[in-house]
């Protein structure tokens, strides 16, 4: 009975690995956003996965040894960069010892490096919080970064599979394209508000890609420095610059505490307006669906009464 | 003719031929006769092209992340001499410097990554770890060579300013040392090709040294003679996703050495360890709820006569907010008569254990732990209390589940 147990345990343990396609170029991305990105430039070819949940906060994963795996057999890791990943990410691409996706090799595809950065500290000093020396990494919320990292993704396939190379490039093309429109859609949607109507508050300084597209303007923060939870004095600061500004749309990540938020609101009037953290691409959602509903969700917010 | 082989064989393995099945279907490789191939990896070697190096992440240029932890605390024991065993524990009342170390890391090229920790304690300066590791062999195999913390359960592997309790278990302390199992040598670790996570580990490393190799030679500094003058650890280790959020991570290590009493048999140690991990993705207080407990075995061969023992311990830790921490400990640590090592631990000794963390941010930590401490050589439980500031600054690399 145990033997057969055991053999019929082997048996699917060796379906399992038989059911893998054997030549399916295999993608991990660290962000889900990522890899819907990946997923649509890919097409057919290649098998993508994303290493986080859309739910979580990039900054503070767990390392798990499960995501091992997904690094070993990769032949491309996209990441965000700009150290958003550094707490969890390096050491998990040294145990995975697969050289295709060292620091510096073909497979190994930094986002950040086709991004225009904001943000990037003239000074360095944790006293500011935990602030990130290469610029803000949030990226990944701008379809014009989208788009720009689109383009890398179709170079990068065509290089790890240069048989489709001509796929990659054409499907990167065309999404690049659509993001740019939609980039471009949206901010003329948002230009035609009156300038106090697009006054917003963030929790984390995580938005500023976001508030840049479209052509918002960032009147405070309730964290007081990146990374530092709000106490009570400066969150009574945060009330006093929000009561000022009429109507007030307080942006958070979803991954974000609420209480504080709730509160600043209650008292300063306005209200919070939750956003996806990433695309829910392990629901099957695409980039340009989650950027879309990211636009109509801050519209939404500082237009209602 | 023989040099040259072991240069061509160096230089295939160095730069990897692409196998033709990676290659794109419209070029296909030349086909090539043995002797042209020889050739071919004979000029490669000759050439002696020195590869790429990888190039960094995004920052910092080819520096090596540098980071300085430092621990201290002020503490109140019941008695002058606490019998704490851990090499950074406080040990008086008052103040104490639990440790500096400087770390530092860095890719060293395409094939190794080298990683080094330099504690500066009350003892002076010590170098705790040196070592390079491999980043790119076949077969899912890593090498490490160096001065490493064995593989051993939990705790042993890891320095201080990842603990969830301000000093070291009983069960490192009594059966390791001070300050953990560790010494020269080499490690193979394979990555089992399975569909779950499974890890097999083999080392073999120095024995002698009080610090690190309690149960084995401790002081002795013997010339190794033999196979059997050194330590051999071997762990193995694997991981169950439950779920997003539960997550379960056990392993089963084993270490055999010598000792200075023995009459063949030596010293081992087995032990088992679990950690059940309960962390939310989605949460936003970053909550979690971890279980870790270890258990270990030693038998020792002194003068003939062989002899058990055996310790662990269970730890209980709840993030219970963004900023805040607690966490419970009970440990457990078995004696045997005449103990050259600890002539006094006779019999049973537990300790308990609770603390409250506050971390101001990601880079620091402050900890109020108090202790219950019942040796089986002393008649009156020691109780203790101490207030341990921890900090990191500069750049330091990430930490194992």
């Amino acid at each position: 009975m145990q033997q057969k147990k055991l053999s019929s345990f082997l048996a699917l343990a060796c379906g399992l690995l038989a059911a893998l396609p054997a030549h399916a170029l295999q993608v991990v991305a660290t962000l889900p956003s990522l890899a819907a990105l990946a997923k649509e430039v890919a097409g057919p070819h290649a098998q993508v996965e994303a290493m986080l949940s859309p739910r979580q906060d990039p900054h503070y994963a767990d390392a798990k040894p499960s995501l091992v795996l997904a690094l070993n057999r990769a032949d491309l890791l996209i990441f965000n960069g700009l150290e958003l990943e550094v707490g969890w990410l390096p050491g998990l691409v040294r145990q995975a010892r697969n050289p295709k996706i060292l620091p510096g090799a073909a497979g190994s595809f930094d986002a950040s490096r086709f991004v225009q950065k904001l943000h990037v500290p003239a000074t360095l000093d944790r006293a500011q919080g935990d602030i990130h020396p290469g610029g803000n990494p949030h990226f990944a919320w701008d379809p014009r970064a989208g788009a720009a990292i689109a383009e890398g993704l179709g170079r990068a396939l065509g290089q790890a599979d240069p048989a489709h190379a001509a796929d990659y490039q054409k499907n990167a093309a065309e999404l690049a394209g659509r993001l740019r429109a939609l980039a471009a859609s949206e901010q003329k949607r948002f230009q035609a508000l009156a300038a106090p109507q697009r006054q917003v508050a963030v929790y984390h300084d995580s938005l500023v890609y976001l508030v840049d597209w479209l052509g918002l303007q960032q009147v405070t923060t309730v964290e007081p420095r990146p990374g530092i939870p709000p106490d009570p004095a400066h969150l009574a600061k945060v009330i006093g610059q929000l009561k000022a500004v009429h109507g007030l749309a307080l942006l958070q990540e979803e991954y974000y505490p609420r209480s504080a938020s709730d509160q600043v609101v209650r008292l300063a009037g306005g209200r919070v307006a939750v956003l996806q953290g990433g695309a829910r691409f392990s629901e099957g959602q695409r980039y340009d669906e989650y950027v879309r509903g990211l636009a109509a969700a801050v519209f939404a917010a500082i237009t209602s009464k | 003719m023989k040099r040259t082989l072991i240069f061509a064989t160096l230089a295939a393995l160095a730069t990897r031929p692409v196998a033709a099945a990676d290659l794109p279907a419209d070029a296909s490789p030349v086909a090539l006769s043995a002797e042209d191939q020889a050739a071919l990896n004979a000029a490669v070697a000759a050439d002696q092209a020195p590869p790429p190096a990888a190039a960094s992440g995004a920052s910092a240029g080819s520096n090596p992340a540098i980071s300085l932890l430092f621990g201290g605390s002020a503490a109140a024991f019941s008695r002058a001499d606490p019998q704490q065993l851990g090499g950074h524990d406080a040990t008086a009342s008052g103040f104490n410097l639990n440790y500096l170390e400087l770390f530092a890391e860095s890719n060293v090229d395409p094939y190794l990554h080298f990683q080094t920790s330099i504690a500066i304690g009350k003892d002076g300066v010590e170098l705790e770890e040196a070592f390079a590791d491999t980043l790119a062999l076949p077969g899912n195999l890593q090498v490490k060579a160096g001065k490493f913390l064995s593989d051993f359960g939990r705790i042993n592997p890891t320095h201080p300013h990842v603990w969830s309790f301000a000093d070291q278990p009983l069960m490192a302390g009594k059966f390791f040392g001070p300050d953990g199992n560790r010494g020269m040598g080499a490690q193979l670790a394979w990555l089992l090709p399975l569909p779950w996570f499974v890890e097999a580990k083999l080392a073999t490393q120095a024995a002698d040294g009080s610090c690190c190799n309690r149960s084995m030679f401790s002081d002795a500094g013997r010339p190794v003679r033999a196979g059997d003058d050194l330590l051999y650890t071997a762990t193995l280790r694997t991981f169950v996703p439950l779920n997003d959020d539960w997550s379960l991570y056990v392993g089963a290590s084993g270490q055999t050495g010598p000792n200075p009493q023995t009459t063949g048999l030596g010293t081992q140690i087995v032990g088992g360890d679990l950690y059940l991990r309960w962390r939310p993705v989605a949460d936003s207080e970053r909550r979690s709820l971890s279980l870790q407990v270890e258990q270990a075995g030693r038998r020792r061969d002194l003068g003939g006569k062989i002899v058990d023992d055996q310790a662990g311990y269970a730890h209980l830790v709840a993030r219970v907010a963004e900023r805040w921490e607690t966490g419970w400990r009970s440990e457990w640590a078995s004696g045997v008569a005449n103990d050259p090592l600890d002539p006094q631990w006779t019999d049973l000794r537990t300790r308990h254990a609770v603390q409250a963390t506050f971390y101001p941010s990601h880079f620091s930590r402050i900890r109020l732990q108090v202790s219950m401490d019942r040796p089986n050589w002393l008649n009156t439980p020691v109780y203790g209390a101490l207030l341990m500031l921890e900090s990191v600054i500069g750049s330091h690399g990430s930490h194992g589940y």
